[in-house]
Protein backbone atom coordinates (compact mmCIF):
# COMPACT_ATOMS: atom_id res chain seq x y z
CA UNK A 1 0.00 0.00 0.00
CA UNK A 2 1.48 3.15 -0.94
CA UNK A 3 -0.09 6.80 -0.87
CA UNK A 4 -1.12 7.99 -4.60
CA UNK A 5 1.34 10.72 -4.49
CA UNK A 6 4.01 8.31 -4.13
CA UNK A 7 2.75 6.43 -7.08
CA UNK A 8 1.93 9.59 -8.93
CA UNK A 9 5.15 11.06 -8.65
CA UNK A 10 6.63 7.44 -9.67
CA UNK A 11 4.43 7.34 -12.68
CA UNK A 12 5.29 11.22 -14.07
CA UNK A 13 8.57 10.59 -13.19
CA UNK A 14 9.20 7.09 -15.32
CA UNK A 15 6.96 8.79 -18.46
CA UNK A 16 9.04 11.74 -18.63
CA UNK A 17 12.17 9.24 -18.81
CA UNK A 18 10.57 7.21 -21.40
CA UNK A 19 9.13 10.00 -23.50
CA UNK A 20 12.41 11.75 -23.07
CA UNK A 21 14.46 8.84 -24.21
CA UNK A 22 11.76 8.21 -27.20
CA UNK A 23 11.98 11.84 -28.13
CA UNK A 24 16.47 11.36 -28.48
CA UNK A 25 15.73 8.54 -30.67
CA UNK A 26 12.60 10.07 -32.92
CA UNK A 27 14.92 13.11 -33.46
CA UNK A 28 17.49 11.21 -35.41
CA UNK A 29 16.34 7.72 -36.52
CA UNK A 30 19.32 7.26 -38.78
CA UNK A 31 21.92 7.25 -35.74
CA UNK A 32 20.01 5.63 -33.59
CA UNK A 33 19.09 2.85 -36.59
CA UNK A 34 22.40 2.89 -36.76
CA UNK A 35 23.68 2.22 -32.91
CA UNK A 36 20.72 -0.15 -32.70
CA UNK A 37 22.58 -2.57 -35.01
CA UNK A 38 25.85 -2.23 -33.94
CA UNK A 39 24.67 -3.52 -30.57
CA UNK A 40 24.19 -6.91 -32.51
CA UNK A 41 21.98 -8.67 -30.46
CA UNK A 42 19.24 -9.02 -32.75
CA UNK A 43 19.44 -10.80 -36.00
CA UNK A 44 20.16 -8.61 -39.15
CA UNK A 45 17.10 -9.30 -40.38
CA UNK A 46 15.01 -7.52 -36.89
CA UNK A 47 16.74 -4.56 -37.89
CA UNK A 48 13.92 -2.12 -38.62
CA UNK A 49 12.91 -3.45 -35.22
CA UNK A 50 14.51 0.14 -34.13
CA UNK A 51 11.73 2.22 -35.40
CA UNK A 52 9.67 0.78 -33.22
CA UNK A 53 11.72 0.94 -30.22
CA UNK A 54 10.84 5.01 -29.52
CA UNK A 55 7.31 4.30 -30.75
CA UNK A 56 6.98 1.31 -27.88
CA UNK A 57 8.98 4.09 -25.16
CA UNK A 58 6.22 6.58 -25.99
CA UNK A 59 3.15 4.24 -25.73
CA UNK A 60 4.82 3.27 -22.21
CA UNK A 61 5.16 7.24 -21.12
CA UNK A 62 1.10 7.43 -22.54
CA UNK A 63 0.51 3.91 -20.63
CA UNK A 64 1.97 5.16 -17.15
CA UNK A 65 0.20 8.22 -16.66
CA UNK A 66 -3.41 6.52 -17.22
CA UNK A 67 -4.62 4.96 -14.56
CA UNK A 68 -6.63 1.87 -16.50
CA UNK A 69 -3.35 0.90 -18.79
CA UNK A 70 -0.85 1.52 -15.40
CA UNK A 71 0.59 -2.07 -14.83
CA UNK A 72 0.92 -3.33 -18.56
CA UNK A 73 2.96 -0.29 -19.36
CA UNK A 74 5.01 -0.83 -16.27
CA UNK A 75 5.60 -4.41 -17.01
CA UNK A 76 6.20 -3.25 -20.85
CA UNK A 77 8.59 -0.80 -19.36
CA UNK A 78 10.38 -2.96 -17.09
CA UNK A 79 10.81 -5.53 -19.98
CA UNK A 80 12.57 -2.74 -21.75
CA UNK A 81 14.61 -1.28 -19.36
CA UNK A 82 15.84 -5.18 -18.55
CA UNK A 83 16.97 -5.62 -22.40
CA UNK A 84 18.32 -2.32 -22.56
CA UNK A 85 20.56 -3.85 -19.80
CA UNK A 86 20.91 -7.18 -21.00
CA UNK A 87 22.19 -5.67 -24.50
CA UNK A 88 24.48 -3.80 -22.91
CA UNK A 89 25.75 -6.03 -20.45
CA UNK A 90 26.13 -8.98 -23.63
CA UNK A 91 28.33 -6.38 -25.34
CA UNK A 92 30.52 -5.30 -22.24
CA UNK A 93 31.04 -9.03 -22.21
CA UNK A 94 32.25 -9.03 -25.77
CA UNK A 95 34.53 -6.58 -24.52
CA UNK A 96 33.41 -3.72 -26.96
CA UNK A 97 33.51 -1.20 -24.65
CA UNK A 98 33.65 1.28 -27.55
CA UNK A 99 30.08 0.99 -28.70
CA UNK A 100 28.02 3.62 -28.86
CA UNK A 101 25.42 3.26 -26.60
CA UNK A 102 22.57 4.91 -28.54
CA UNK A 103 21.16 7.02 -25.99
CA UNK A 104 21.43 10.67 -25.08
CA UNK A 105 20.81 13.38 -27.39
CA UNK A 106 21.61 13.90 -31.05
CA UNK A 107 25.49 14.97 -29.95
CA UNK A 108 25.99 12.45 -27.11
CA UNK A 109 28.65 9.63 -28.56
CA UNK A 110 29.39 8.11 -25.12
CA UNK A 111 30.46 4.46 -25.07
CA UNK A 112 28.30 2.06 -23.18
CA UNK A 113 29.54 1.31 -19.56
CA UNK A 114 28.89 -1.26 -16.47
CA UNK A 115 26.86 1.62 -14.95
CA UNK A 116 24.47 1.97 -17.21
CA UNK A 117 23.78 -2.12 -16.51
CA UNK A 118 23.11 -0.88 -12.84
CA UNK A 119 20.87 2.00 -13.10
CA UNK A 120 18.90 0.35 -15.44
CA UNK A 121 18.49 -2.74 -13.25
CA UNK A 122 17.64 0.06 -9.81
CA UNK A 123 15.05 1.51 -12.27
CA UNK A 124 13.54 -1.78 -12.51
CA UNK A 125 12.17 -2.14 -8.93
CA UNK A 126 10.97 1.95 -8.83
CA UNK A 127 9.18 1.23 -11.03
CA UNK A 128 7.65 -2.11 -9.84
CA UNK A 129 6.82 0.47 -6.59
CA UNK A 130 4.48 2.55 -8.24
CA UNK A 131 1.86 0.21 -9.23
CA UNK A 132 1.38 -0.98 -6.06
CA UNK A 133 -2.17 -0.28 -4.94
CA UNK A 134 -3.23 3.08 -3.57
CA UNK A 135 -4.69 3.79 -0.42
CA UNK A 136 -7.90 5.55 -0.86
CA UNK A 137 -6.96 8.95 0.56
CA UNK A 138 -8.36 11.96 -1.62
CA UNK A 139 -5.76 14.42 -2.94
CA UNK A 140 -5.68 17.84 -1.91
CA UNK A 141 -4.90 20.45 -3.80
CA UNK A 142 -1.25 20.64 -1.62
CA UNK A 143 -0.39 17.31 -3.17
CA UNK A 144 -0.17 19.11 -6.23
CA UNK A 145 2.80 20.96 -5.57
CA UNK A 146 4.53 17.85 -4.27
CA UNK A 147 3.82 15.72 -7.62
CA UNK A 148 4.59 18.53 -9.90
CA UNK A 149 7.56 19.75 -8.12
CA UNK A 150 8.53 16.65 -6.94
CA UNK A 151 8.55 15.32 -10.86
CA UNK A 152 11.00 18.59 -11.88
CA UNK A 153 12.96 17.53 -8.97
CA UNK A 154 13.58 14.22 -9.66
CA UNK A 155 14.37 14.87 -13.61
CA UNK A 156 17.34 17.40 -13.06
CA UNK A 157 18.72 15.19 -10.16
CA UNK A 158 18.30 12.20 -13.23
CA UNK A 159 19.95 14.05 -15.66
CA UNK A 160 22.94 16.00 -13.51
CA UNK A 161 23.18 12.06 -12.57
CA UNK A 162 23.45 10.96 -16.00
CA UNK A 163 26.13 14.07 -16.97
CA UNK A 164 28.39 13.34 -13.78
CA UNK A 165 28.45 9.23 -14.59
CA UNK A 166 28.72 9.35 -18.36
CA UNK A 167 30.41 12.77 -19.38
CA UNK A 168 32.53 13.74 -16.12
CA UNK A 169 33.62 10.57 -14.08
CA UNK A 170 35.31 8.80 -17.43
CA UNK A 171 37.00 12.38 -18.03
CA UNK A 172 38.15 12.18 -14.29
CA UNK A 173 39.39 9.37 -15.01
CA UNK A 174 41.33 9.85 -17.85
CA UNK A 175 42.46 12.82 -16.11
CA UNK A 176 43.99 11.08 -13.33
CA UNK A 177 45.81 8.52 -15.08
CA UNK A 178 47.25 11.56 -17.20
CA UNK A 179 51.19 12.25 -16.03
CA UNK B 1 -1.83 23.67 9.11
CA UNK B 2 -1.08 27.28 6.98
CA UNK B 3 2.34 27.46 8.38
CA UNK B 4 3.14 24.20 7.40
CA UNK B 5 1.48 24.10 3.45
CA UNK B 6 3.53 27.06 3.28
CA UNK B 7 6.68 25.68 4.66
CA UNK B 8 6.19 22.95 2.49
CA UNK B 9 5.72 25.16 -0.78
CA UNK B 10 8.96 27.17 -0.06
CA UNK B 11 10.84 24.12 0.48
CA UNK B 12 9.97 22.65 -2.91
CA UNK B 13 10.53 25.78 -4.14
CA UNK B 14 13.99 26.28 -2.94
CA UNK B 15 14.47 22.67 -3.42
CA UNK B 16 14.23 22.85 -7.06
CA UNK B 17 16.05 25.79 -7.67
CA UNK B 18 18.59 24.26 -5.98
CA UNK B 19 18.23 21.39 -8.41
CA UNK B 20 18.38 23.20 -10.73
CA UNK B 21 21.90 24.94 -9.68
CA UNK B 22 23.19 21.58 -9.40
CA UNK B 23 22.51 20.78 -12.51
CA UNK B 24 23.58 23.65 -13.73
CA UNK B 25 26.88 22.90 -11.69
CA UNK B 26 27.56 19.42 -13.18
CA UNK B 27 27.27 20.97 -16.43
CA UNK B 28 30.29 23.50 -16.02
CA UNK B 29 32.51 21.06 -14.60
CA UNK B 30 31.99 19.02 -17.62
CA UNK B 31 32.77 21.83 -19.76
CA UNK B 32 35.46 22.77 -17.73
CA UNK B 33 36.89 18.68 -18.49
CA UNK B 34 36.34 19.22 -21.90
CA UNK B 35 38.73 21.88 -21.62
CA UNK B 36 41.61 21.03 -19.58
CA UNK B 37 41.93 17.22 -21.14
CA UNK B 38 44.46 16.85 -23.07
CA UNK B 39 42.78 16.79 -27.05
CA UNK B 40 45.35 14.50 -27.97
CA UNK B 41 44.79 11.10 -29.83
CA UNK B 42 45.05 8.86 -26.84
CA UNK B 43 48.25 7.05 -26.69
CA UNK B 44 48.23 2.68 -26.01
CA UNK B 45 51.16 1.59 -24.52
CA UNK B 46 51.67 -1.17 -26.39
CA UNK B 47 52.56 -1.86 -30.63
CA UNK B 48 55.35 -0.30 -32.64
CA UNK B 49 57.34 2.28 -30.35
CA UNK B 50 56.96 6.33 -31.63
CA UNK B 51 60.43 7.17 -33.34
CA UNK B 52 61.25 3.68 -34.26
CA UNK B 53 60.97 2.32 -37.53
CA UNK B 54 57.45 0.63 -38.55
CA UNK B 55 56.87 -2.16 -39.32
CA UNK B 56 57.27 -3.31 -42.86
CA UNK B 57 54.63 -4.88 -44.22
CA UNK B 58 53.63 -5.94 -48.76
CA UNK B 59 50.31 -5.60 -48.24
CA UNK B 60 47.55 -5.49 -51.61
CA UNK B 61 44.51 -3.02 -51.32
CA UNK B 62 40.85 -3.95 -52.63
CA UNK B 63 42.03 -2.89 -56.27
CA UNK B 64 44.69 -5.43 -56.02
CA UNK B 65 47.82 -2.93 -56.52
CA UNK B 66 50.45 -3.84 -53.89
CA UNK B 67 51.79 -1.50 -51.34
CA UNK B 68 54.77 -1.47 -49.23
CA UNK B 69 53.72 0.17 -46.28
CA UNK B 70 56.87 1.13 -43.79
CA UNK B 71 59.64 1.53 -45.67
CA UNK B 72 61.48 4.52 -46.94
CA UNK B 73 59.82 6.57 -49.49
CA UNK B 74 61.60 7.73 -52.29
CA UNK B 75 58.76 10.68 -53.32
CA UNK B 76 59.55 12.15 -49.78
CA UNK B 77 55.72 11.73 -48.62
CA UNK B 78 54.37 10.63 -45.53
CA UNK B 79 51.72 7.99 -44.62
CA UNK B 80 48.82 8.22 -42.53
CA UNK B 81 47.54 5.06 -41.69
CA UNK B 82 43.70 4.60 -40.42
CA UNK B 83 42.62 1.52 -39.21
CA UNK B 84 39.11 1.58 -39.36
CA UNK B 85 36.22 -1.01 -40.01
CA UNK B 86 33.04 -1.20 -41.50
CA UNK B 87 31.17 -1.99 -38.29
CA UNK B 88 32.65 1.27 -36.37
CA UNK B 89 30.23 4.16 -35.78
CA UNK B 90 32.73 6.02 -34.41
CA UNK B 91 34.93 5.37 -37.70
CA UNK B 92 32.05 6.43 -39.86
CA UNK B 93 31.42 9.59 -38.09
CA UNK B 94 35.63 10.49 -38.56
CA UNK B 95 36.01 9.51 -42.43
CA UNK B 96 34.38 13.36 -43.37
CA UNK B 97 37.33 14.66 -41.41
CA UNK B 98 39.86 12.05 -43.04
CA UNK B 99 38.69 13.14 -46.67
CA UNK B 100 39.21 16.82 -45.50
CA UNK B 101 42.73 16.19 -43.77
CA UNK B 102 43.74 14.35 -47.03
CA UNK B 103 42.50 16.88 -49.28
CA UNK B 104 44.62 20.04 -46.32
CA UNK B 105 47.64 17.82 -45.96
CA UNK B 106 47.89 16.31 -49.79
CA UNK B 107 51.45 18.36 -50.29
CA UNK B 108 53.36 16.14 -47.86
CA UNK B 109 50.97 13.33 -46.79
CA UNK B 110 49.16 9.47 -48.30
CA UNK B 111 46.49 7.90 -46.45
CA UNK B 112 45.81 4.59 -46.22
CA UNK B 113 43.25 2.91 -44.83
CA UNK B 114 43.31 -0.04 -43.47
CA UNK B 115 40.82 -3.08 -42.37
CA UNK B 116 39.94 -6.76 -41.81
CA UNK B 117 37.83 -8.85 -42.02
CA UNK B 118 34.78 -9.95 -45.10
CA UNK B 119 36.14 -8.07 -48.58
CA UNK B 120 32.72 -7.96 -49.76
CA UNK B 121 31.63 -5.96 -47.07
CA UNK B 122 34.65 -3.81 -47.38
CA UNK B 123 33.72 -3.12 -51.10
CA UNK B 124 30.46 -2.10 -49.90
CA UNK B 125 31.98 0.18 -47.02
CA UNK B 126 34.03 1.86 -49.54
CA UNK B 127 31.15 2.19 -51.83
CA UNK B 128 28.41 4.03 -49.12
CA UNK B 129 31.19 5.72 -47.70
CA UNK B 130 32.42 7.42 -50.82
CA UNK B 131 36.15 6.58 -50.49
CA UNK B 132 36.99 5.76 -54.09
CA UNK B 133 40.42 6.78 -54.41
CA UNK B 134 41.95 6.47 -51.17
CA UNK B 135 44.25 2.91 -50.72
CA UNK B 136 41.68 0.26 -49.17
CA UNK B 137 43.87 -2.50 -47.35
CA UNK B 138 42.40 -5.31 -45.59
CA UNK B 139 44.70 -7.19 -44.56
CA UNK B 140 45.24 -9.10 -40.34
CA UNK B 141 48.68 -8.85 -40.75
CA UNK B 142 49.03 -4.94 -40.58
CA UNK B 143 46.42 -4.67 -37.68
CA UNK B 144 48.72 -7.09 -35.94
CA UNK B 145 51.64 -5.67 -36.35
CA UNK B 146 50.49 -2.23 -35.38
CA UNK B 147 48.24 -3.82 -32.14
CA UNK B 148 45.64 -2.30 -33.11
CA UNK B 149 43.15 -3.12 -30.17
CA UNK B 150 40.37 -0.38 -30.46
CA UNK B 151 39.01 1.22 -33.72
CA UNK B 152 39.53 4.37 -35.27
CA UNK B 153 43.10 3.69 -34.97
CA UNK B 154 45.87 6.44 -36.74
CA UNK B 155 49.28 5.80 -37.32
CA UNK B 156 51.49 8.40 -39.13
CA UNK B 157 55.09 7.52 -40.71
CA UNK B 158 57.11 10.18 -42.03
CA UNK B 159 59.25 9.19 -45.33
CA UNK B 160 61.81 7.12 -43.90
CA UNK B 161 59.41 5.00 -42.58
CA UNK B 162 59.63 5.74 -38.73
CA UNK B 163 56.47 5.82 -36.75
CA UNK B 164 56.03 9.47 -35.90
CA UNK B 165 52.95 9.08 -34.05
CA UNK B 166 49.79 6.64 -33.50
CA UNK B 167 47.07 6.95 -31.56
CA UNK B 168 42.87 6.18 -31.15
CA UNK B 169 41.74 8.89 -32.89
CA UNK B 170 37.80 10.01 -32.70
CA UNK B 171 37.30 13.56 -33.98
CA UNK B 172 39.20 15.98 -36.21
CA UNK B 173 41.29 17.67 -33.03
CA UNK B 174 42.70 14.09 -32.42
CA UNK B 175 43.34 13.71 -35.70
CA UNK B 176 45.20 16.78 -35.93
CA UNK B 177 46.73 15.86 -32.84
CA UNK B 178 49.08 13.65 -35.34
CA UNK B 179 50.37 16.14 -37.41
CA UNK B 180 51.35 18.13 -34.81
CA UNK B 181 53.11 15.73 -33.27
CA UNK B 182 55.40 15.14 -36.07
CA UNK B 183 55.51 18.76 -37.23
CA UNK B 184 56.84 19.41 -32.71
CA UNK B 185 58.50 16.24 -33.52
CA UNK B 186 57.19 15.09 -29.96
CA UNK B 187 55.39 11.40 -29.74
CA UNK B 188 52.30 12.47 -27.92
CA UNK B 189 50.29 15.62 -26.19
CA UNK B 190 50.85 14.05 -23.01
CA UNK B 191 54.80 13.79 -23.59
CA UNK B 192 54.44 17.59 -25.01
CA UNK B 193 52.77 18.92 -21.83
CA UNK B 194 54.98 16.86 -19.48
CA UNK B 195 57.46 18.66 -21.06
CA UNK B 196 59.55 15.47 -21.62
CA UNK B 197 60.71 16.68 -25.11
Amino acid sequence: MIDPVIGALLAGSFALLFAGAALHKLLDPARFHAAFTAYGVLPPALARLSAVVPLLELTVAAGLLVHGSRVGATAAGAALLVSYAAAIAVNLGRGRRDLACGCGGPNDRRPIAAWMVWRNLCLVPLLGVSVLPHSARGLQPADALTIGAGTAVVALLYMSLDHLLGRIQPRAVLLRRAP
Amino acid sequence: MTALAISNAVLWLLVLVLSAVVLALVRQVGVLHERIAPAGALMLNRGPTVGEPAPVLEVADLDGHPLRLGSARADGRSTLLLFVSPGCPVCKSLLPAVKSSRKDERAWMDVVLASDGDTREQREFVRTQGLDGIPYVVSAALGLAYQVGRLPFAALLDEQGILRARGLVNSREHLESLFEAKRLGVASLQQYFSGAV
